[in-house]
């Protein structure tokens, strides 16, 4: 028995690389599960496959982003699993490779303002979209952009990218009640000094609003939605239901 | 999303499967997936880049063990892979390729070549071992303390 354990240990390695023949593997994953460190070990050996992965980046074909973003745009998104919000801002900066780490957290956020305008048959509107959308590609291309999510306190996750360079944030969310017709979410600003208008959140489309960009970010801002009457307010008349602190 | 990911992911791919056209159709699919289950992302299993050339390669393997491309791949891949000019017409032939080549540069030869087979070659361990004839055993744990190596190597935390 004990001979077993060593033996199914010492394929983490292999495990890693997916040189598992499929009977070993299903035993193996059966192991994992209740072995800690092999799970932990498995973490660090799979983030050292990604360094040989990534050594053999290479250009792909200029044909094939066009094929990727169509596809992209007639592919629907899955909805979060359910009791899966441990997506800390810490687990973000530990990535190995945190520029992705921001890649992927967003990448819904780039293609929700690309369909966005695609919907848009007026001309000026989609003039006003491709605006809207090269400004959210600033910040999402800004070195210095963070990922922030944060649970709402009615259920639902909100996700902002920011970068204090552009001064800027992009805040999405997902599995945020749905409202009557008469109220509307609200994004503020929450400074030190005041506390300033930001948007209203667009209504959800499966379960996700598309990006709101809000400029003219300080230090020391928070981040705050309350729920309004339709149209908004000036000022916030209700207890926020997300107040998240972004970081530095 | 798609210049971040594109080249990392294209770039395994096309080391592992090497046709460019099949290369190109599963760097598509991969990229598909990651933007379709972008929502199931746990960073607490991980980083992104993990999760992300996970899939990547799981697609790639499972491109070349499939029966058709397997045949017409054993006469493409007679010699071991080992990374050297291929790395360095790469885009990212910059100080990750750098630090990984000077990892890979630390292994016994072994443990190299067994961990190169099997993630680029896209081989299980048991067809490494035959392929280096070598005990499987020993195949086994030479992957693992090559990438033990690698790691500390690579300062992964």
């Amino acid at each position: 028995m004990r001979f077993l354990r060593h033996d199914l240990h010492t394929l983490t390695g292999a495990y890693v690389l997916d040189a598992v023949e499929p009977a070993e593997q299903a035993r193996f994953e059966h192991h994992l599960r209740r072995c800690k460190p092999c799970g932990h070990e498995v973490r660090g050996l799979a983030e050292t496959a990604t360094g040989l992965a990534m050594a053999v980046a290479m250009e792909p074909p200029a044909q094939l982003k066009q094929r990727v973003l169509t596809a992209v745009s007639v592919t629907r998104q899955m909805p979060p699993a359910a009791d899966r919000h441990h997506r800390s801002r810490l687990a973000f900066r530990q990535a190995w490779f945190p520029r992705l780490a921001v890649a992927v957290a967003v990448a819904c956020l780039v293609v929700a303002v690309v369909l966005g305008a695609l919907g848009l048959s007026a001309r000026r509107e989609l003039d006003r979209a491709r605006a809207q959308n090269q400004a959210i590609a600033a910040v999402l291309a800004a070195p210095d952009a963070r990922v922030v999510t944060q649970t709402s306190t009615v259920g639902g996750t909100a996700t902002v990218v920011v970068s204090r360079a552009e001064r800027k944030l992009i805040f999405t969310t997902a599995g945020l009640p749905r409202l009557p017709a008469a109220k509307v979410y609200e994004l503020w600003l929450i400074g030190p000094p005041q506390i300033r208008k930001a948007g209203l959140v667009p209504a959800p489309s499966a379960g996700k609003t598309t990006p709101l960009l809000a400029s003219g970010l300080v230090a020391g801002d928070k981040v705050g939605v309350t729920v309004e009457p339709a149209g908004g307010t000036s000022q916030p008349t209700a207890t926020p239901i997300l107040l998240m602190s972004l970081p530095a | 999303m798609y210049d971040q990911l594109a080249g990392p992911v294209y770039g395994l791919i096309r080391k592992v499967v090497r046709d460019p056209a099949q290369s190109e159709e599963v760097t598509q699919e991969v990229l598909l997936e990651v933007w379709r289950t972008a929502s199931r992302f746990d960073a607490a299993r991980g980083s992104a880049a993990t999760w992300v050339m996970t899939i990547a390669h799981r697609r790639a393997i499972d491109r070349v063990r499939s029966t058709t491309a397997a045949a017409e791949r054993e006469h493409k891949t007679a010699q071991p892979l080992v990374l050297t000019d291929e790395v360095a017409e790469t885009v990212a032939a910059n100080m990750d390729a750098e630090r990984v080549r000077r990892c890979l540069g630390g292994l016994t030869e072994l443990q190299r070549e067994s961990i190169t087979l099997a993630y680029y070659g896209g081989y299980t361990y048991p067809q490494v071992a035959a392929l280096l004839h070598a005990a499987l055993g020993t195949v086994k744990t030479r992957i693992r303390d090559g990438l033990i190596r690698l790691r500390d190597c690579m300062g992964v935390s």
